[in-house]
C-alpha cells in the first residue's frame, strides 16, 4: 500500500506551488473580513454565521476548483501519471492519495476559516460566539467542502484533459451551486420545477420540491444549519428566525442533509475511481 | 520463461490500430531493441505491459505474469522510463528518487543512482521544474533503476541527451545486462540500438516488419557488407560470385566489388582475390542499421543497401514478416 507517499509527493508539489496558501488566505481573509464587517452590526456572532454559510456554500467551491480539478487530469495531460503508476502503485493507491491530499486541503481551509471567524468574533462582537455553534458549524462546513472536493477530483480523475477537468468542475459548480440554491430567480431549481409544475396534470408537492432541493451538497449544507446551528439563537434576528416554522418534510431533516453530504463526499469519489480504474492511460 | 511474451496484441483506439496482431518474445537478460518511425506502435505496446491500457486483443505475458492479471506483481520487478518523462511539479529528483525506492521497499542510495546517471547532486535537490529535457532524463533513468529490477523498459532512453548522456545510456545498459537484467529499450536512434542490441524489433504501423540480430537483419536482406579490395590486376569475377554468401561482384578501375550477405562470406572472397592477384588496399563496409530500417519500412523498390540483393520484395519476407511473430534468434513462429 503506497498511498501514503502518493499523497506525501502530491502534497509537497501543491504546497510550493502555493496554491494551498493562495486558497488558504484567500477564504481565511473573506471569512475575516465578512465577521469584522458585521461586527457593527449583530451583536451577536451567530447573525453572521448566516451570511458565512452563504461564502462556503457559494464561493468556496470556487476556491476549491483551482486546487482539485488538475489532481488527476493535470498529472495524465502532463504525462507524469506514469510516475506515478510505473512504480508498484495501484490505480487505488494513487487515487486515494490524490483525494487525500485535496481533501485534507479542503477540510483544513474550512477549518482554518472557522476558527479564524471564532476568534474575529471573539475579539470584536459585542456578545461572545458560542463555542458549540461554531464547532457544529465546522463540521458541516467540512462535510460540505469534502463533498465538494469529492465531486471536483471525480471530475477531473473522469476525463483525460485539462480543458475537460476545467469545464467540468465549473459546470458542477454551476448546478450543484448555484444553479440549485442559486439566488438568481431566472436560473434555478426552485423556477424549474415550478415550471414543470406548471404543466397541465403535472404537481409538484412541497414535500418532493423540498426533497429535490436537498439533494445537491450545497442545498444539503444550508437544510441542517437552521437546526443544528441556529435553533434557538440569541438576538431575534429574522434571518435565522425565518426557518422555525419549516414543515416536518424528510428535506428538511438534518439527519438526511447530512447523509446526502456524506454519500456525495463518500459516493462522488468512489464514481470518479471506478471511472478511473478502467481509463486508458497513455 | 521469457521476459516478456506477446502473443497476438492488438490495441484499437476507435477505428485506429496502433499494434497489430504483435507477437514477440524478449529472452531473460536480452537486451532488447525496439525500432521504428513516430506512431509505429512501441509506446502503446510499453504501455500495455505496464497495465496502462488494456489489450483489444491478444495477450502479453512480463517475466510470466498476464499483464491484464496482476500488473502490481509485475511493476515490483520492473523499472520504466516512460517515454517523455515528465516529473512531480515543485518535486526535487531526489524526492522523486526516494518516493521511488519507498514505493519499491528498495534500499538504494539516491545519491548512486544519481551518480550513475550523471545528475549533478546539487541540481538533485533543485525541484524538477527547472531541469532540461537531458536532466529529466537523467531523473527518469535513475528512477527506472531503483530496486535493481529485473526488466528495464526505456521508452526513448536518449531522447534529449547530449552525446555524453547517449554514451552513458549505453553504458547503464551494458551494465545492467551484465547484472543479469533483461533491458528492453525503443529509439529512433539506429546508432545506439545497433550499440547495444542483442536483437532489433522493426515496428511499422503497428505491426511487426522484423525481429532478429542486427547481424541476421543484415544477412536477410543480402545487404551485409562490401569489401573492396585495390588490387594491381583484376581477378576472374566467377570464382568470386560463387563463394557462399557473397550476392554480387563488380569490378571498376583497379578496385573489386564484394558484396557479402553474410560476415562468413568476407574471408574467402578476399583470399581467393589474395591468391589471384597482389592485393593493395582493402576496405569493408557495413550496412548501417538505417540501411536495414529503411529497407524494412519504405515501400517496395526503397528496399536494400550496399549488399547484392536488393529486392524490396524479398526484404518483407524475412523471419517475422509474413506472421508478425518472431523468437529469441529470430525464428518465424
Amino acid at each position: 500500500m503506497s498511498a501514503p507517499t502518493v499523497a506525501r509527493t502530491d502534497f509537497r508539489s501543491i504546497r510550493r506551488s502555493y496554491v494551498v496558501v493562495g486558497v488558504a488566505a484567500t477564504f481565511v481573509a473573506i471569512v475575516a473580513l465578512a465577521f469584522l464587517g458585521s461586527s457593527d452590526v449583530h451583536p451577536h456572532p451567530v447573525r453572521t454565521t448566516f451570511g458565512f454559510s452563504a461564502l462556503v456554500a457559494w464561493v468556496f467551491p470556487l476556491l476549491l476548483a483551482p486546487l482539485a480539478y488538475l489532481a488527476v487530469a493535470g498529472d495524465r495531460a502532463r504525462g507524469t501519471i506514469t510516475y506515478y503508476l510505473g512504480l508498484p502503485n495501484t490505480r487505488a493507491d494513487y487515487f486515494g492519495g490524490k483525494y487525500a491530499t485535496r481533501a485534507a486541503v479542503g477540510a483544513a481551509t474550512m477549518a482554518l476559516g472557522v476558527v479564524v471567524a471564532f476568534v474575529v468574533a471573539l475579539a470584536t462582537y459585542e456578545h461572545a460566539p458560542d463555542a458549540g455553534r461554531f464547532l457544529m458549524l465546522g463540521a458541516l462546513s467540512t462535510l460540505f467542502a469534502l463533498s465538494m472536493v469529492g465531486i471536483f477530483v471525480a471530475i477531473s480523475a473522469s476525463v483525460g484533459s485539462r480543458s475537460r477537468a476545467m469545464m467540468g468542475v465549473l459546470a458542477a459548480y454551476f448546478v450543484l451551486s448555484a444553479f440549485w440554491i442559486g439566488p438568481l430567480p431566472a436560473l434555478n431549481l426552485d423556477t424549474v420545477l415550478d415550471a414543470v409544475a406548471s404543466l397541465p396534470g403535472v404537481t409538484i408537492s412541497d414535500s418532493t420540491m423540498a426533497l429535490i432541493g436537498a439533494l445537491s451538497p450545497a442545498g444539503a449544507y444550508f437544510n441542517t444549519l437552521p437546526e443544528l446551528v441556529w435553533a434557538g439563537a440569541p438576538g431575534q434576528y429574522e434571518a435565522l428566525a425565518q426557518f422555525d416554522d419549516a414543515p416536518d418534510y424528510l428535506g428538511y431533516e438534518p439527519w438526511f442533509n447530512v447523509a446526502v453530504m456524506a454519500a456525495w463526499a463518500v459516493g462522488a469519489p468512489l464514481v470518479g475511481y471506478l471511472r478511473f480504474r478502467s481509463a486508458e492511460l497513455g | 520463461m521469457s521476459a516478456v511474451e506477446i502473443d497476438g496484441l492488438t490495441k484499437r483506439f476507435g477505428d485506429v490500430t496502433a499494434v497489430d496482431d504483435l507477437s514477440l518474445t524478449v529472452e531473460r537478460g536480452e537486451v532488447f531493441g525496439v525500432l521504428g518511425p513516430n506512431g509505429a506502435g512501441k509506446s502503446t505496446t510499453i504501455n500495455v505491459l505496464l497495465g496502462f491500457l488494456e489489450p483489444t486483443a491478444g495477450s502479453a505475458r512480463v517475466l510470466g505474469t498476464d499483464v491484464t492479471e496482476d500488473v502490481q506483481r509485475i511493476k515490483r520487478r520492473v523499472g520504466l522510463l516512460p517515454e517523455a518523462f515528465d516529473g512531480v511539479p515543485n518535486v526535487t529528483a531526489h524526492e522523486h528518487v526516494a518516493a521511488a525506492i519507498e514505493t519499491k521497499d528498495a534500499d538504494d542510495d539516491p545519491a548512486d543512482l544519481f551518480d550513475r546517471v550523471g545528475l549533478d547532486p546539487e541540481d538533485a535537490r533543485r525541484p524538477a521544474d527547472d531541469y532540461s529535457k537531458g536532466m529529466h532524463q537523467r531523473m527518469g533513468l535513475a528512477i527506472a533503476l531503483v530496486g535493481e529490477p529485473d526488466l528495464l523498459i526505456l521508452d526513448e532512453p536518449s531522447s534529449g541527451l547530449d552525446p555524453n548522456g547517449v554514451q552513458l545510456v549505453r553504458e547503464i545498459v551494458r551494465e545492467e545486462a551484465e547484472r543479469g537484467a533483461t533491458v528492453v529499450f525503443s529509439s529512433h536512434i539506429l546508432d545506439e540500438v545497433e550499440r547495444v542490441s542483442d536483437r532489433v524489433a522493426i515496428l511499422q504501423d503497428g505491426a511487426l516488419t522484423a525481429v532478429n540480430s542486427v547481424e541476421n537483419l543484415r544477412a536477410d536482406l543480402g545487404m551485409g557488407a562490401v569489401v573492396e579490395a585495390t588490387v594491381d590486376e583484376l581477378p576472374e569475377t566467377d570464382p568470386l560470385a560463387a563463394v557462399d554468401g557473397v550476392t554480387d561482384v563488380t569490378v571498376a578501375d583497379s578496385t573489386v566489388h564484394v558484396a557479402c550477405a553474410t560476415p562468413r562470406a568476407k574471408m574467402p572472397a578476399l583470399r581467393l582475390i589474395d591468391r589471384a592477384t597482389t592485393v593493395a588496399d582493402v576496405t569493408i563496409e557495413e550496412a548501417s542499421l538505417e540501411d536495414l530500417f529503411e529497407a524494412y519500412t519504405a515501400g517496395e523498390g526503397r528496399a536494400g543497401g550496399r549488399g547484392g540483393d536488393r529486392s524490396g520484395g524479398e526484404a518483407r519476407q524475412t523471419p517475422g514478416s509474413g506472421e508478425r511473430a518472431a523468437t529469441a534468434g529470430g525464428e518465424g513462429a
